[in-house]
């Protein structure tokens, strides 16, 4: 039965391996060489790759990284607890068309989504340009575009909906009876929640972070469109290292951020052994 | 006379969707102290609505639940001398057994707690008491901070839940985790974590339900010796009637909403008011039979002798008799005589179907005659139960679907 199964999966294992496992060993051996774009009549072993890591820029890279997307994750987590948990409450009887209605803008374009969201954030934008053709004006909007605000912004609106799942479904594990049985030990509606809905939920909250912060983390076209150059997250270095045909370093840094995802992943398995908070 | 401690006034309850169809109908109920009273029906027959309208989870659409003389309507669950044990146990999974036994007591304000441990004289008593254990000269104690109340009032509460979990036969399951521990174990939490809060009332809702037999009726004796050790009412739901017998003082026997019998387990066994509660609370048969004059009935085409009952002459009226009250004689001694469609080992007794012309009688007895025999019966005139003939057809199966007002 196993076995019969077991042989469905092969293709994507095969796929798996050539693409994903195999890359990632060439990138650990890059890490150790000195070459000019992929010239192995020139290879050079060398440790000299790992001095880029005192570099000023890669720091920045870094810190801009880890800051907001913790900073992400944040606010994430208070937008979709406060989103899961009134859906939760509601009455409404098909609370799975609302859910859909929040993945709703993942299924567009992101690349799409994050210019739009751009240029409302320029002085001068559709919006403005619409106004003052009408009121022949010269109204002019704060320029965000470029600022930490705005990168934050782009990522908590492409990210918030995988916050909201988990917690919505660790949400909704939560029987009934539990409830009325903290009420009716005296805990007050407040005590109730603090005391038993939240830390019931947090399996989906843990979840949810890892969900919002791992993308959040690694990722270059928000920070790229939405920070304009100002804001440079380490996604950004490992690209233009990549486009500058710099492998070595290129993979050092992105074998940093494997090892930082992996570790993630290996919380969320402690945490929900199951995988019942993924959808 | 016994001191009503909850009394429910005309209570009805529908949901907004269905005004016209009562899920509790007009119910009034009194329940006196250190009762075990038990609601029994079948499933649908609105008994846990019932309890839940008692605890505070629901509010009645009409009438008052009033508990020690005060109207109870409006007051949330965590404000009612009431605690429940729930179906399903309803457990904390985050918090291991301790956690769970003392997050009642733990939530309460501190000027709460001082109240409940005997008040605020006592606790410093106490701190006096332990310091003086602990060697401090008695002329130097200080009046006791307000740290140490708290400190004190911790450690009683600490106290309380190793005592409850005593209780129930759980010391040294404190740290367990609650997924560790097995459906009657379980169980046993949910009860400590109730009454650590030293309720008036503990309601248990079906608790017993998940059990397996063995483990039901084990617990079935130790609730009722709980209950006779705490002094305080039980009020249980069920829908098992044995389990009901076993364990109450009296019973509420309801259907569709409405309560059709309250009284003892003896009289409800031996005198049901109706055909739903008379098929409900065991087998039985039921006759249409015809009250001929005083302590004179017939039915099944005989004359029988009863006793106790008073009716019109000439009346129809409905006959009950267990079917452990029949008495199989030999044929010459009979006053029924009819043929035998089977007969089924039970264990202790056998059970007996027989045709006495078109009525079909069902009879426990030791006696194993063959399918097709003639079985001939006899019952004494105090076996005889008369009941006046409902109105409408008398409910055939357990479920109970018809109407019995």
């Amino acid at each position: 039965m196993n076995n019969k199964f077991g042989r469905l999966a092969k293709p994507y294992i095969i796929w798996l391996y050539i693409f994903a496992v195999a890359p990632a060993i060439v990138m650990s051996f890059l890490i150790f060489t000195d070459m000019e774009g992929l010239d192995l009549a020139n290879l050079k072993m060398t440790l000299d790759n790992f001095s880029q890591l005192g570099e000023k820029s890669t720091l920045i890279a870094f810190k801009n990284s880890f800051l907001l997307s913790v900073i992400t994750t944040a606010i994430s987590i208070v937008l979709g607890y406060l989103v899961a948990y009134k859906l939760f409450r509601s009455n409404f009887k098909n609370k799975f068309l609302i859910l859909v209605i929040l993945i709703l803008p993942m299924w567009s374009n992101i690349l799409l989504r994050t210019e739009a969201l751009a240029n409302i954030m320029e002085s001068n934008n559709i919006v403005t340009t619409f106004l003052n053709k009408i009121f022949n004006s010269n109204i002019t909007f704060p320029q965000l575009r470029g600022t930490y605000f705005s990168v934050v912004f782009g990522l908590v609106v492409t990210y918030v909906p995988f916050m909201i799942m988990p917690i919505y479904n660790s949400l909704e594990k939560i029987d009934r009876s539990v409830e009325e049985a903290a009420l009716d030990l005296g805990l007050t509606e407040m005590q109730k929640f603090w005391k038993v809905i939240l830390p019931m939920s947090s399996k989906g909250i843990i979840t949810g972070s890892i969900m919002v912060f791992l993308p959040s983390l690694s990722g270059f076209a928000i920070p790229k469109i939405l920070g304009s150059g100002n804001i440079v997250m380490i996604g950004n270095v490992i690209e233009e290292l990549f486009n500058n045909m710099n492998y070595n370093i290129g993979s050092l840094l992105a074998m940093i951020i494997l090892v930082v995802i992996l570790f993630s992943i290996t919380i969320v398995n402690k945490v929900d052994k199951e995988g019942e908070m993924l959808l | 006379m016994k001191k009503v401690i909850i009394e429910l006034k005309n209570v009805s309850l529908s949901y907004d969707d269905e005004p016209d169809v009562p899920i509790v109908d007009n119910i009034s109920l009194q329940i006196y102290e250190n009762e075990f009273i038990t609601l029994l029906g079948p499933s649908g027959c609105g008994k846990t609505t019932t309890l839940r309208i008692i605890a505070g989870f629901q509010k009645p659409t009409q009438g008052q639940v009033i508990i020690d003389g005060k109207i109870f309507n409006d007051i949330p669950p965590y404000a009612r001398p009431i605690n429940t044990v729930f179906q399903r146990y309803a457990l904390f999974p985050h918090l291991n057994v301790l956690g769970n036994v003392k997050i009642g007591l733990k939530n309460r304000p501190t000027s709460y707690l001082i109240d409940f441990f005997g008040g605020r004289d006592k606790i410093e008593e106490l701190i006096k008491q332990d310091k003086i254990n602990k060697g401090v000269a008695e002329d130097k104690i200080k009046k006791a901070s307000y740290f140490e109340i708290n400190k004190k009032v911790n450690q009683l509460i600490d106290e309380a839940a190793y005592n409850a979990l005593k209780l129930v036969k759980l010391d040294g399951f404190e740290n367990r985790k609650i997924e560790q521990m097995s459906g009657g174990q379980q169980q046993r939490v949910a009860i400590a974590r109730a009454i650590i809060n030293r309720p008036k009332i503990l309601l248990l809702d079906e608790p017993l339900a998940a059990l397996d037999l063995k483990l039901r009726q084990n617990m079935q004796y130790e609730l009722k010796e709980m209950q006779r050790a705490l002094g305080i009412t039980f009020i249980f739901v069920t829908h098992d009637q044995e389990e009901a017998m076993t364990m109450s003082d009296r019973i509420v026997v309801m259907n569709n909403g409405i309560i059709q019998q309250l009284g003892t387990p003896e009289d409800i066994y031996n005198e049901p008011v109706n055909g739903f509660v008379a098929n409900f609370i065991g087998e039985t048969n039921i006759m249409r039979g015809k009250y001929l004059y005083e302590n004179h009935i017939s039915f099944l085409g005989a004359e029988f002798d009863c006793l106790g009952y008073k009716f019109e002459d000439g009346e129809d009226v409905d006959v009950v008799i267990r079917p452990e009250d029949w008495d199989v004689v030999p044929l010459e001694n009979a006053k029924l005589i009819g043929e035998v469609t089977s007969c089924i080992f039970k264990g202790v007794h056998y059970e007996i179907c027989a045709m006495f012309g078109e009525q079909e009688i069902m009879i426990h007895a030791y006696e194993t005659p063959k399918v097709g025999d003639k079985i001939g019966l006899k019952v004494d005139p105090y076996e005889i139960h008369l009941m006046k003939v409902a109105r409408e057809e008398p409910v055939s199966d357990q479920e109970g679907q018809d109407n019995l007002e």
